[in-house]
């Protein structure tokens, strides 16, 4: 116990006292005008940028999100978009089609008709030729007639002239 | 203990030429690592002996002490005319004289007080964080507080209470070690009296908050581990309610030996100067003692550290029972 007076290992009680008067000292008044702010301040911030981390990682995640939705808003489109395309194709094919055939047909018809047309408009030429001839040949041969035929002469000349026209035909 | 004191003394104890003769290695040594009352000097030379003076005074007008009559005492081998005196004890054992100790314990308040008020203010403007060097230095070194002594003890919402307290003894350890590195202060850090107050504290901490948060059985059931044989209870109890005491105990003798070794060696390689008074004896002793110093740097830190780590361990420990 004599250490304890004396030398390296003197335990001062005056010295203790003003130690402990001292930190007391210390702790009261940082306790309120520093530590409390810095404390407070730092745990704030800390906070804060906690809050920070977590929004930005909400907003990658949202982001995130919406860029798959985007993406899988765009594959949907590009489908869509040749999938029309791939049908007004189609369609468009099938309308040429349509209205080739449709052309080739009416192309066919309208010559028939014509073709039918130009018979018929050949037929009433001829019999309209056939009956010109006939009141012709009969003007003539009543001129003839008038002149000097017989009955008979006459009337093998007007078969005979019947009959040439017939052949014509 | 005062044995071997004497022992070493009588080793190195050197012959004196002057009239007072000169100081032993152990004299030297101890008369810089440890606390004495100042001495009013008639002729005061230098600034310690002005300071010493008028603290001299100080304590007489205090009444921590009452002057004796002038005389001639031995001073670095030199005589010197000094008034000397006698404590007034407070409660018969304290001696209350203000020393170069109480002086340093005082420089380390108002250091601390001169750093983290202002800093308080400088955080609180700068909600985003400060771009100054010096409060984002002192910001890691709270953050450090925070996050490896206060927090790993503590749990949650504990610590938030807590940080003030174990900032306050970082701090004031820290500064007060640091200060002790400059030539002419002191370690305030490296005497029994002032590790033995701040581990008082750890003590007292220790008890309240155990007594506070798990009621007064804590001294009963709170201190010994849960889940050991009923017989061995009270082996245990009184195990754990001495080292209840023994980890303050702990705490006092790891600062102060700590403090106090560096700085012997420190001198005792300038002492080695004075003895040889040789060229290569003082370039050695020079260059080693630099490196003890830069060592003690080291140590500084570590130790206020360290106190306040096992402080918190402690005290953390008295939240919850195990």
């Amino acid at each position: 116990m004599d250490a304890l007076k004396e030398g390296l290992l003197r335990v001062e009680p005056g010295l203790f006292l003003w130690t402990v008067i001292t930190f007391l000292v210390l702790v009261l008044i940082l306790w309120k005008a520093a530590w409390k702010p810095i404390v407070e301040a730092l745990d704030a911030r800390a906070e804060r940028v906690r809050g920070d981390i977590e929004s930005a990682d909400k907003a990658r995640q949202e982001a995130e999100k919406l860029l798959a939705q985007h993406k899988s808003l765009m594959d949907n489109a590009k489908s869509e978009a040749a999938k029309i395309v791939e049908d007004s194709r189609a369609e468009a094919e099938k309308m040429r089609n349509e209205i080739i055939e449709k052309a080739s047909a009416d192309a066919k018809d309208l010559s028939e008709r014509t073709k039918k047309e130009i018979t018929l408009a050949k037929d009433k030429a001829l019999s309209d030729i056939k009956a010109e001839i006939v009141i012709l040949s009969t003007e003539i041969a009543a001129k003839i007639i008038n002149k000097n035929l017989n009955p008979n002469d006459q009337k093998a000349l007007v078969e005979e002239t019947l009959n040439k026209v017939g052949t014509v035909q | 203990m005062v044995r071997l004191y004497q022992f070493i003394n009588s080793l190195v104890t050197s012959a004196g030429s002057t009239v007072c003769g000169e100081d032993s290695m152990y004299e030297v040594v101890v008369g810089h690592v440890t606390d004495s009352p100042f001495i009013y000097q008639i002729e005061p030379h230098g600034l310690w002996a002005n300071i010493g003076n008028w603290i001299f005074k100080l304590n007489t007008l205090l009444g921590f002490q009452i002057p004796k009559e002038q005389a001639v005492k031995c001073l670095h081998g030199h005589p010197y005319s000094v008034i000397e005196s006698d404590p007034v004890l407070f409660l018969g054992m304290a001696d209350l004289r203000i020393t170069k100790w109480v002086l340093m314990l005082w420089l380390a308040l108002i250091i601390c007080a001169l750093i983290f008020i202002p800093l308080a203010r400088k955080i609180k403007k700068a909600p985003m964080g400060s771009k100054s060097k010096w409060v984002n230095m002192w910001e890691a070194l709270i953050g450090f507080v925070h996050d490896d002594i206060v927090d790993p003890n503590f749990e949650h919402g504990h610590a938030k209470k807590a940080m003030p307290y174990f900032l306050s003894v970082f701090f004031f350890i820290f500064i007060a070690n640091y200060m002790g590195q400059i030539p002419g202060m002191a370690t305030a850090t490296g005497n029994l009296a002032v590790t033995g107050g701040l581990a008082c504290f750890t003590l007292l901490g220790m008890i309240v908050i155990g007594v506070v948060m798990q009621g007064p059985l804590w001294i009963i059931t709170g201190i010994v581990p849960h889940g050991i044989p009923i017989f061995l209870f009270p082996l245990l109890w009184a195990i754990e309610l001495l080292g209840l005491l023994i980890k303050p105990f702990a705490l006092t003798i790891r600062l102060f030996a700590n403090m106090t070794a560096g700085h012997i060696v420190v001198i005792i390689f300038i002492y080695l100067v004075m003895l040889f008074q040789n060229h290569l004896v003082g370039i050695g002793s020079v260059a080693l003692s630099l490196v003890i110093y830069l060592l003690e740097l080291l140590v500084c830190f570590i130790q206020a550290y360290i106190f306040t780590t096992l402080s918190a361990m402690f005290i953390g420990a008295s939240v919850h029972a195990h």
